[in-house]
């Protein structure tokens, strides 16, 4: 089955993590901008970050036979820096017309602050601006009244909610995000979010509709296979192969297909993996044999 | 009270280290440039070492811990607000995670501690958990500084790390209607997900309940 991992923080990963991704059926992901761990204390950190998801980044994906695309934004956590929100903020509409930026996100809230919603708004704007869609990262703590208040600044600022993805959902926000025209990403994780069998149940409560997985895998505890081994799990518990499909690849192909940036006909292919290509001089081999499939 | 706080704290460090490293701190204080503080405040546990203070008063607190705090009241005495302000920021901001736990455990010491304010916010958005806890547990600056929201968040926080709420000074002091209101929807969600719920919930729920939380 083919599988779109449709968030999965690669900067983070190892190239096993590519190889073993590519071997169980990921042929696309996308990567969202978020924090790094840690703070950046300036602004210059977002703009080589920024430059890493449409270049290095990109190019070491498709190295691994993987398309790799990636939305841009200013982080929930970060818009409560004062000292470099602003700039960042400015950076963005340089970066959202680029090629495989296919959403404005990770936006939304975190500590739910009025910073936080004041960076969440501008984004919002500016994803109207460039015709984008919106991947909204829904926060750890008091996560039902964040969902509730990220869909109303959704409303407020009159966004299509069909152009809306709105992650990290549980058992109690599904059926929230469910009453809007959103779309629903739900991240599965080893130990905190969402589980395989907890995804499946969802899915036999819920159905398929704009329902999505991910595996959102970063620095922490979280697997980058988590999408196929949900796969494995729904199907243990009897749902069809059709509806499946729906949700790990032609949901999130339809939501991104919104940027005008997914070619769907160059997506039904897996990219010929050729090792002999360098992105600015540099390659992923250290030392081994030219590859070619 | 500045002074009496570093006079407290050298006698502390005077009855645990020898001194020969006594002897560098009260070097050290009298440092001149910000790059030289920067450097000292770095090097204080090569000096002082780690061994932990044991005072209940010093919750936590480890010889490398005083010896840093000794070292800003010390240069607060002698520079100008602001430029104290900028040399004590600088060492945070330029610490590794020790340097920045150490800084955070004494913050309530410092003179005017209230314009920290937003760095110790900031400092609980990290995910390195004994960073948090630098700033979350055994320490008075929370329930003393923090907006009702980022306090409440910190409470919530330290849930999801599986840290005692006993731990945070002021708690009871702090509770609030929203508290108890994030603290009710955060068992619903664990109950709804089939997760457990901290056994220590009702800490973070002593504000009285609303009434259309209590039905």
């Amino acid at each position: 089955m083919k599988i779109f991992d449709p968030h999965v923080h690669m900067t983070s990963r190892t190239t096993d993590d590519y190889e073993a991704m590519a071997d169980a059926g990921i042929v696309a992901l996308v990567e969202p901008a978020f924090w790094l761990g840690q703070p950046r204390t300036t602004v210059g950190s977002f703009v080589d970050y920024f430059n890493s998801l449409i270049g290095w980044e990109r190019f070491r994906a498709s190295q691994f036979g993987i398309r790799h695309f990636c939305t841009i934004g200013l982080n929930p956590k970060e818009s409560n820096n004062p000292k470099i929100a602003g700039e960042v903020l400015s950076l963005l509409p340089r970066y959202l017309d680029k090629d495989g930026v296919v959403a404005v996100g990770e936006i939304g809230f975190d500590d739910q602050t009025d910073a936080e919603t004041a960076s969440f708004r501008r984004q919002v704007d500016l994803a109207a601006e460039f015709n984008l869609p919106i991947l909204i990262h829904t926060p750890h703590r008091d996560k039902k009244r964040g969902t509730v208040r990220s869909i109303e600044v959704v409303r407020a600022a009159g966004f299509p909610e069909e152009r809306v993805l709105i992650d990290h959902n549980n058992e109690e926000t599904l059926p929230i995000v469910l009453e809007t025209a959103c779309w629903a990403g739900h991240t599965i994780y080893p130990n905190t979010k969402m589980d395989e069998q907890r995804m499946a149940a969802l899915v036999m409560k819920y159905g398929s509709d704009r329902v999505i997985v991910n595996s959102a895998a970063d620095w922490g505890i979280s697997d980058p296979l988590k999408v196929p081994k949900t796969i494995d799990v729904m199907r243990a518990h009897g749902i069809r192969d059709d509806v499946i499909q729906k949700i790990v690849w032609d949901n999130p192909v339809a939501f991104f297909a919104q940027s005008g940036k997914l070619d769907l006909a160059e997506l039904d292919e897996r990219p010929a993996i050729d090792r002999s290509q360098k992105f600015e001089t540099n390659s992923v081999l250290r030392g081994e044999q030219v590859v070619s499939r | 009270m500045t002074d009496s706080a570093r006079a407290r704290l050298q006698s502390l460090l005077r009855a645990r280290i020898d001194a020969p490293a006594m002897q560098w701190l009260d070097d050290a204080m009298s440092s001149q440039s910000h790059d030289e503080l920067c450097r000292a405040y770095t090097a204080a546990p090569k000096h002082v070492g780690r061994a932990p203070i044991g005072v209940a008063e010093y919750g936590g607190w480890t010889a490398d811990d005083a010896a840093r705090c000794v070292l800003l009241l010390g240069v607060a005495e002698r520079l100008e607000p602001q430029v104290f302000a900028a040399a004590a920021i600088e060492c945070f901001e330029r610490g590794d995670s020790r340097e920045q736990q150490s800084w955070l455990r004494g913050l309530s010491l410092m003179p005017q501690p209230e314009r920290f304010r937003a760095i110790a916010v900031d400092a609980c958005r990290t995910n390195i958990v004994p960073l948090f806890e630098s700033i979350a547990c055994e320490n008075p600056y929370p329930a003393r500084f923090f907006p009702e929201l980022n306090f409440n968040q910190l409470v919530l926080k330290a849930m999801f790390n599986d840290i005692a709420l006993a731990r945070i000074v002021g708690l009871r002091e702090r509770s609030n209607a929203e508290l108890t209101r994030m603290a009710a929807d955060y068992a619903a969600e664990r109950r709804a997900a089939g997760r457990s719920v901290p056994s220590d919930l009702a800490l973070a729920m002593q504000h009285p309940i609303h009434e259309e939380l209590a039905r």
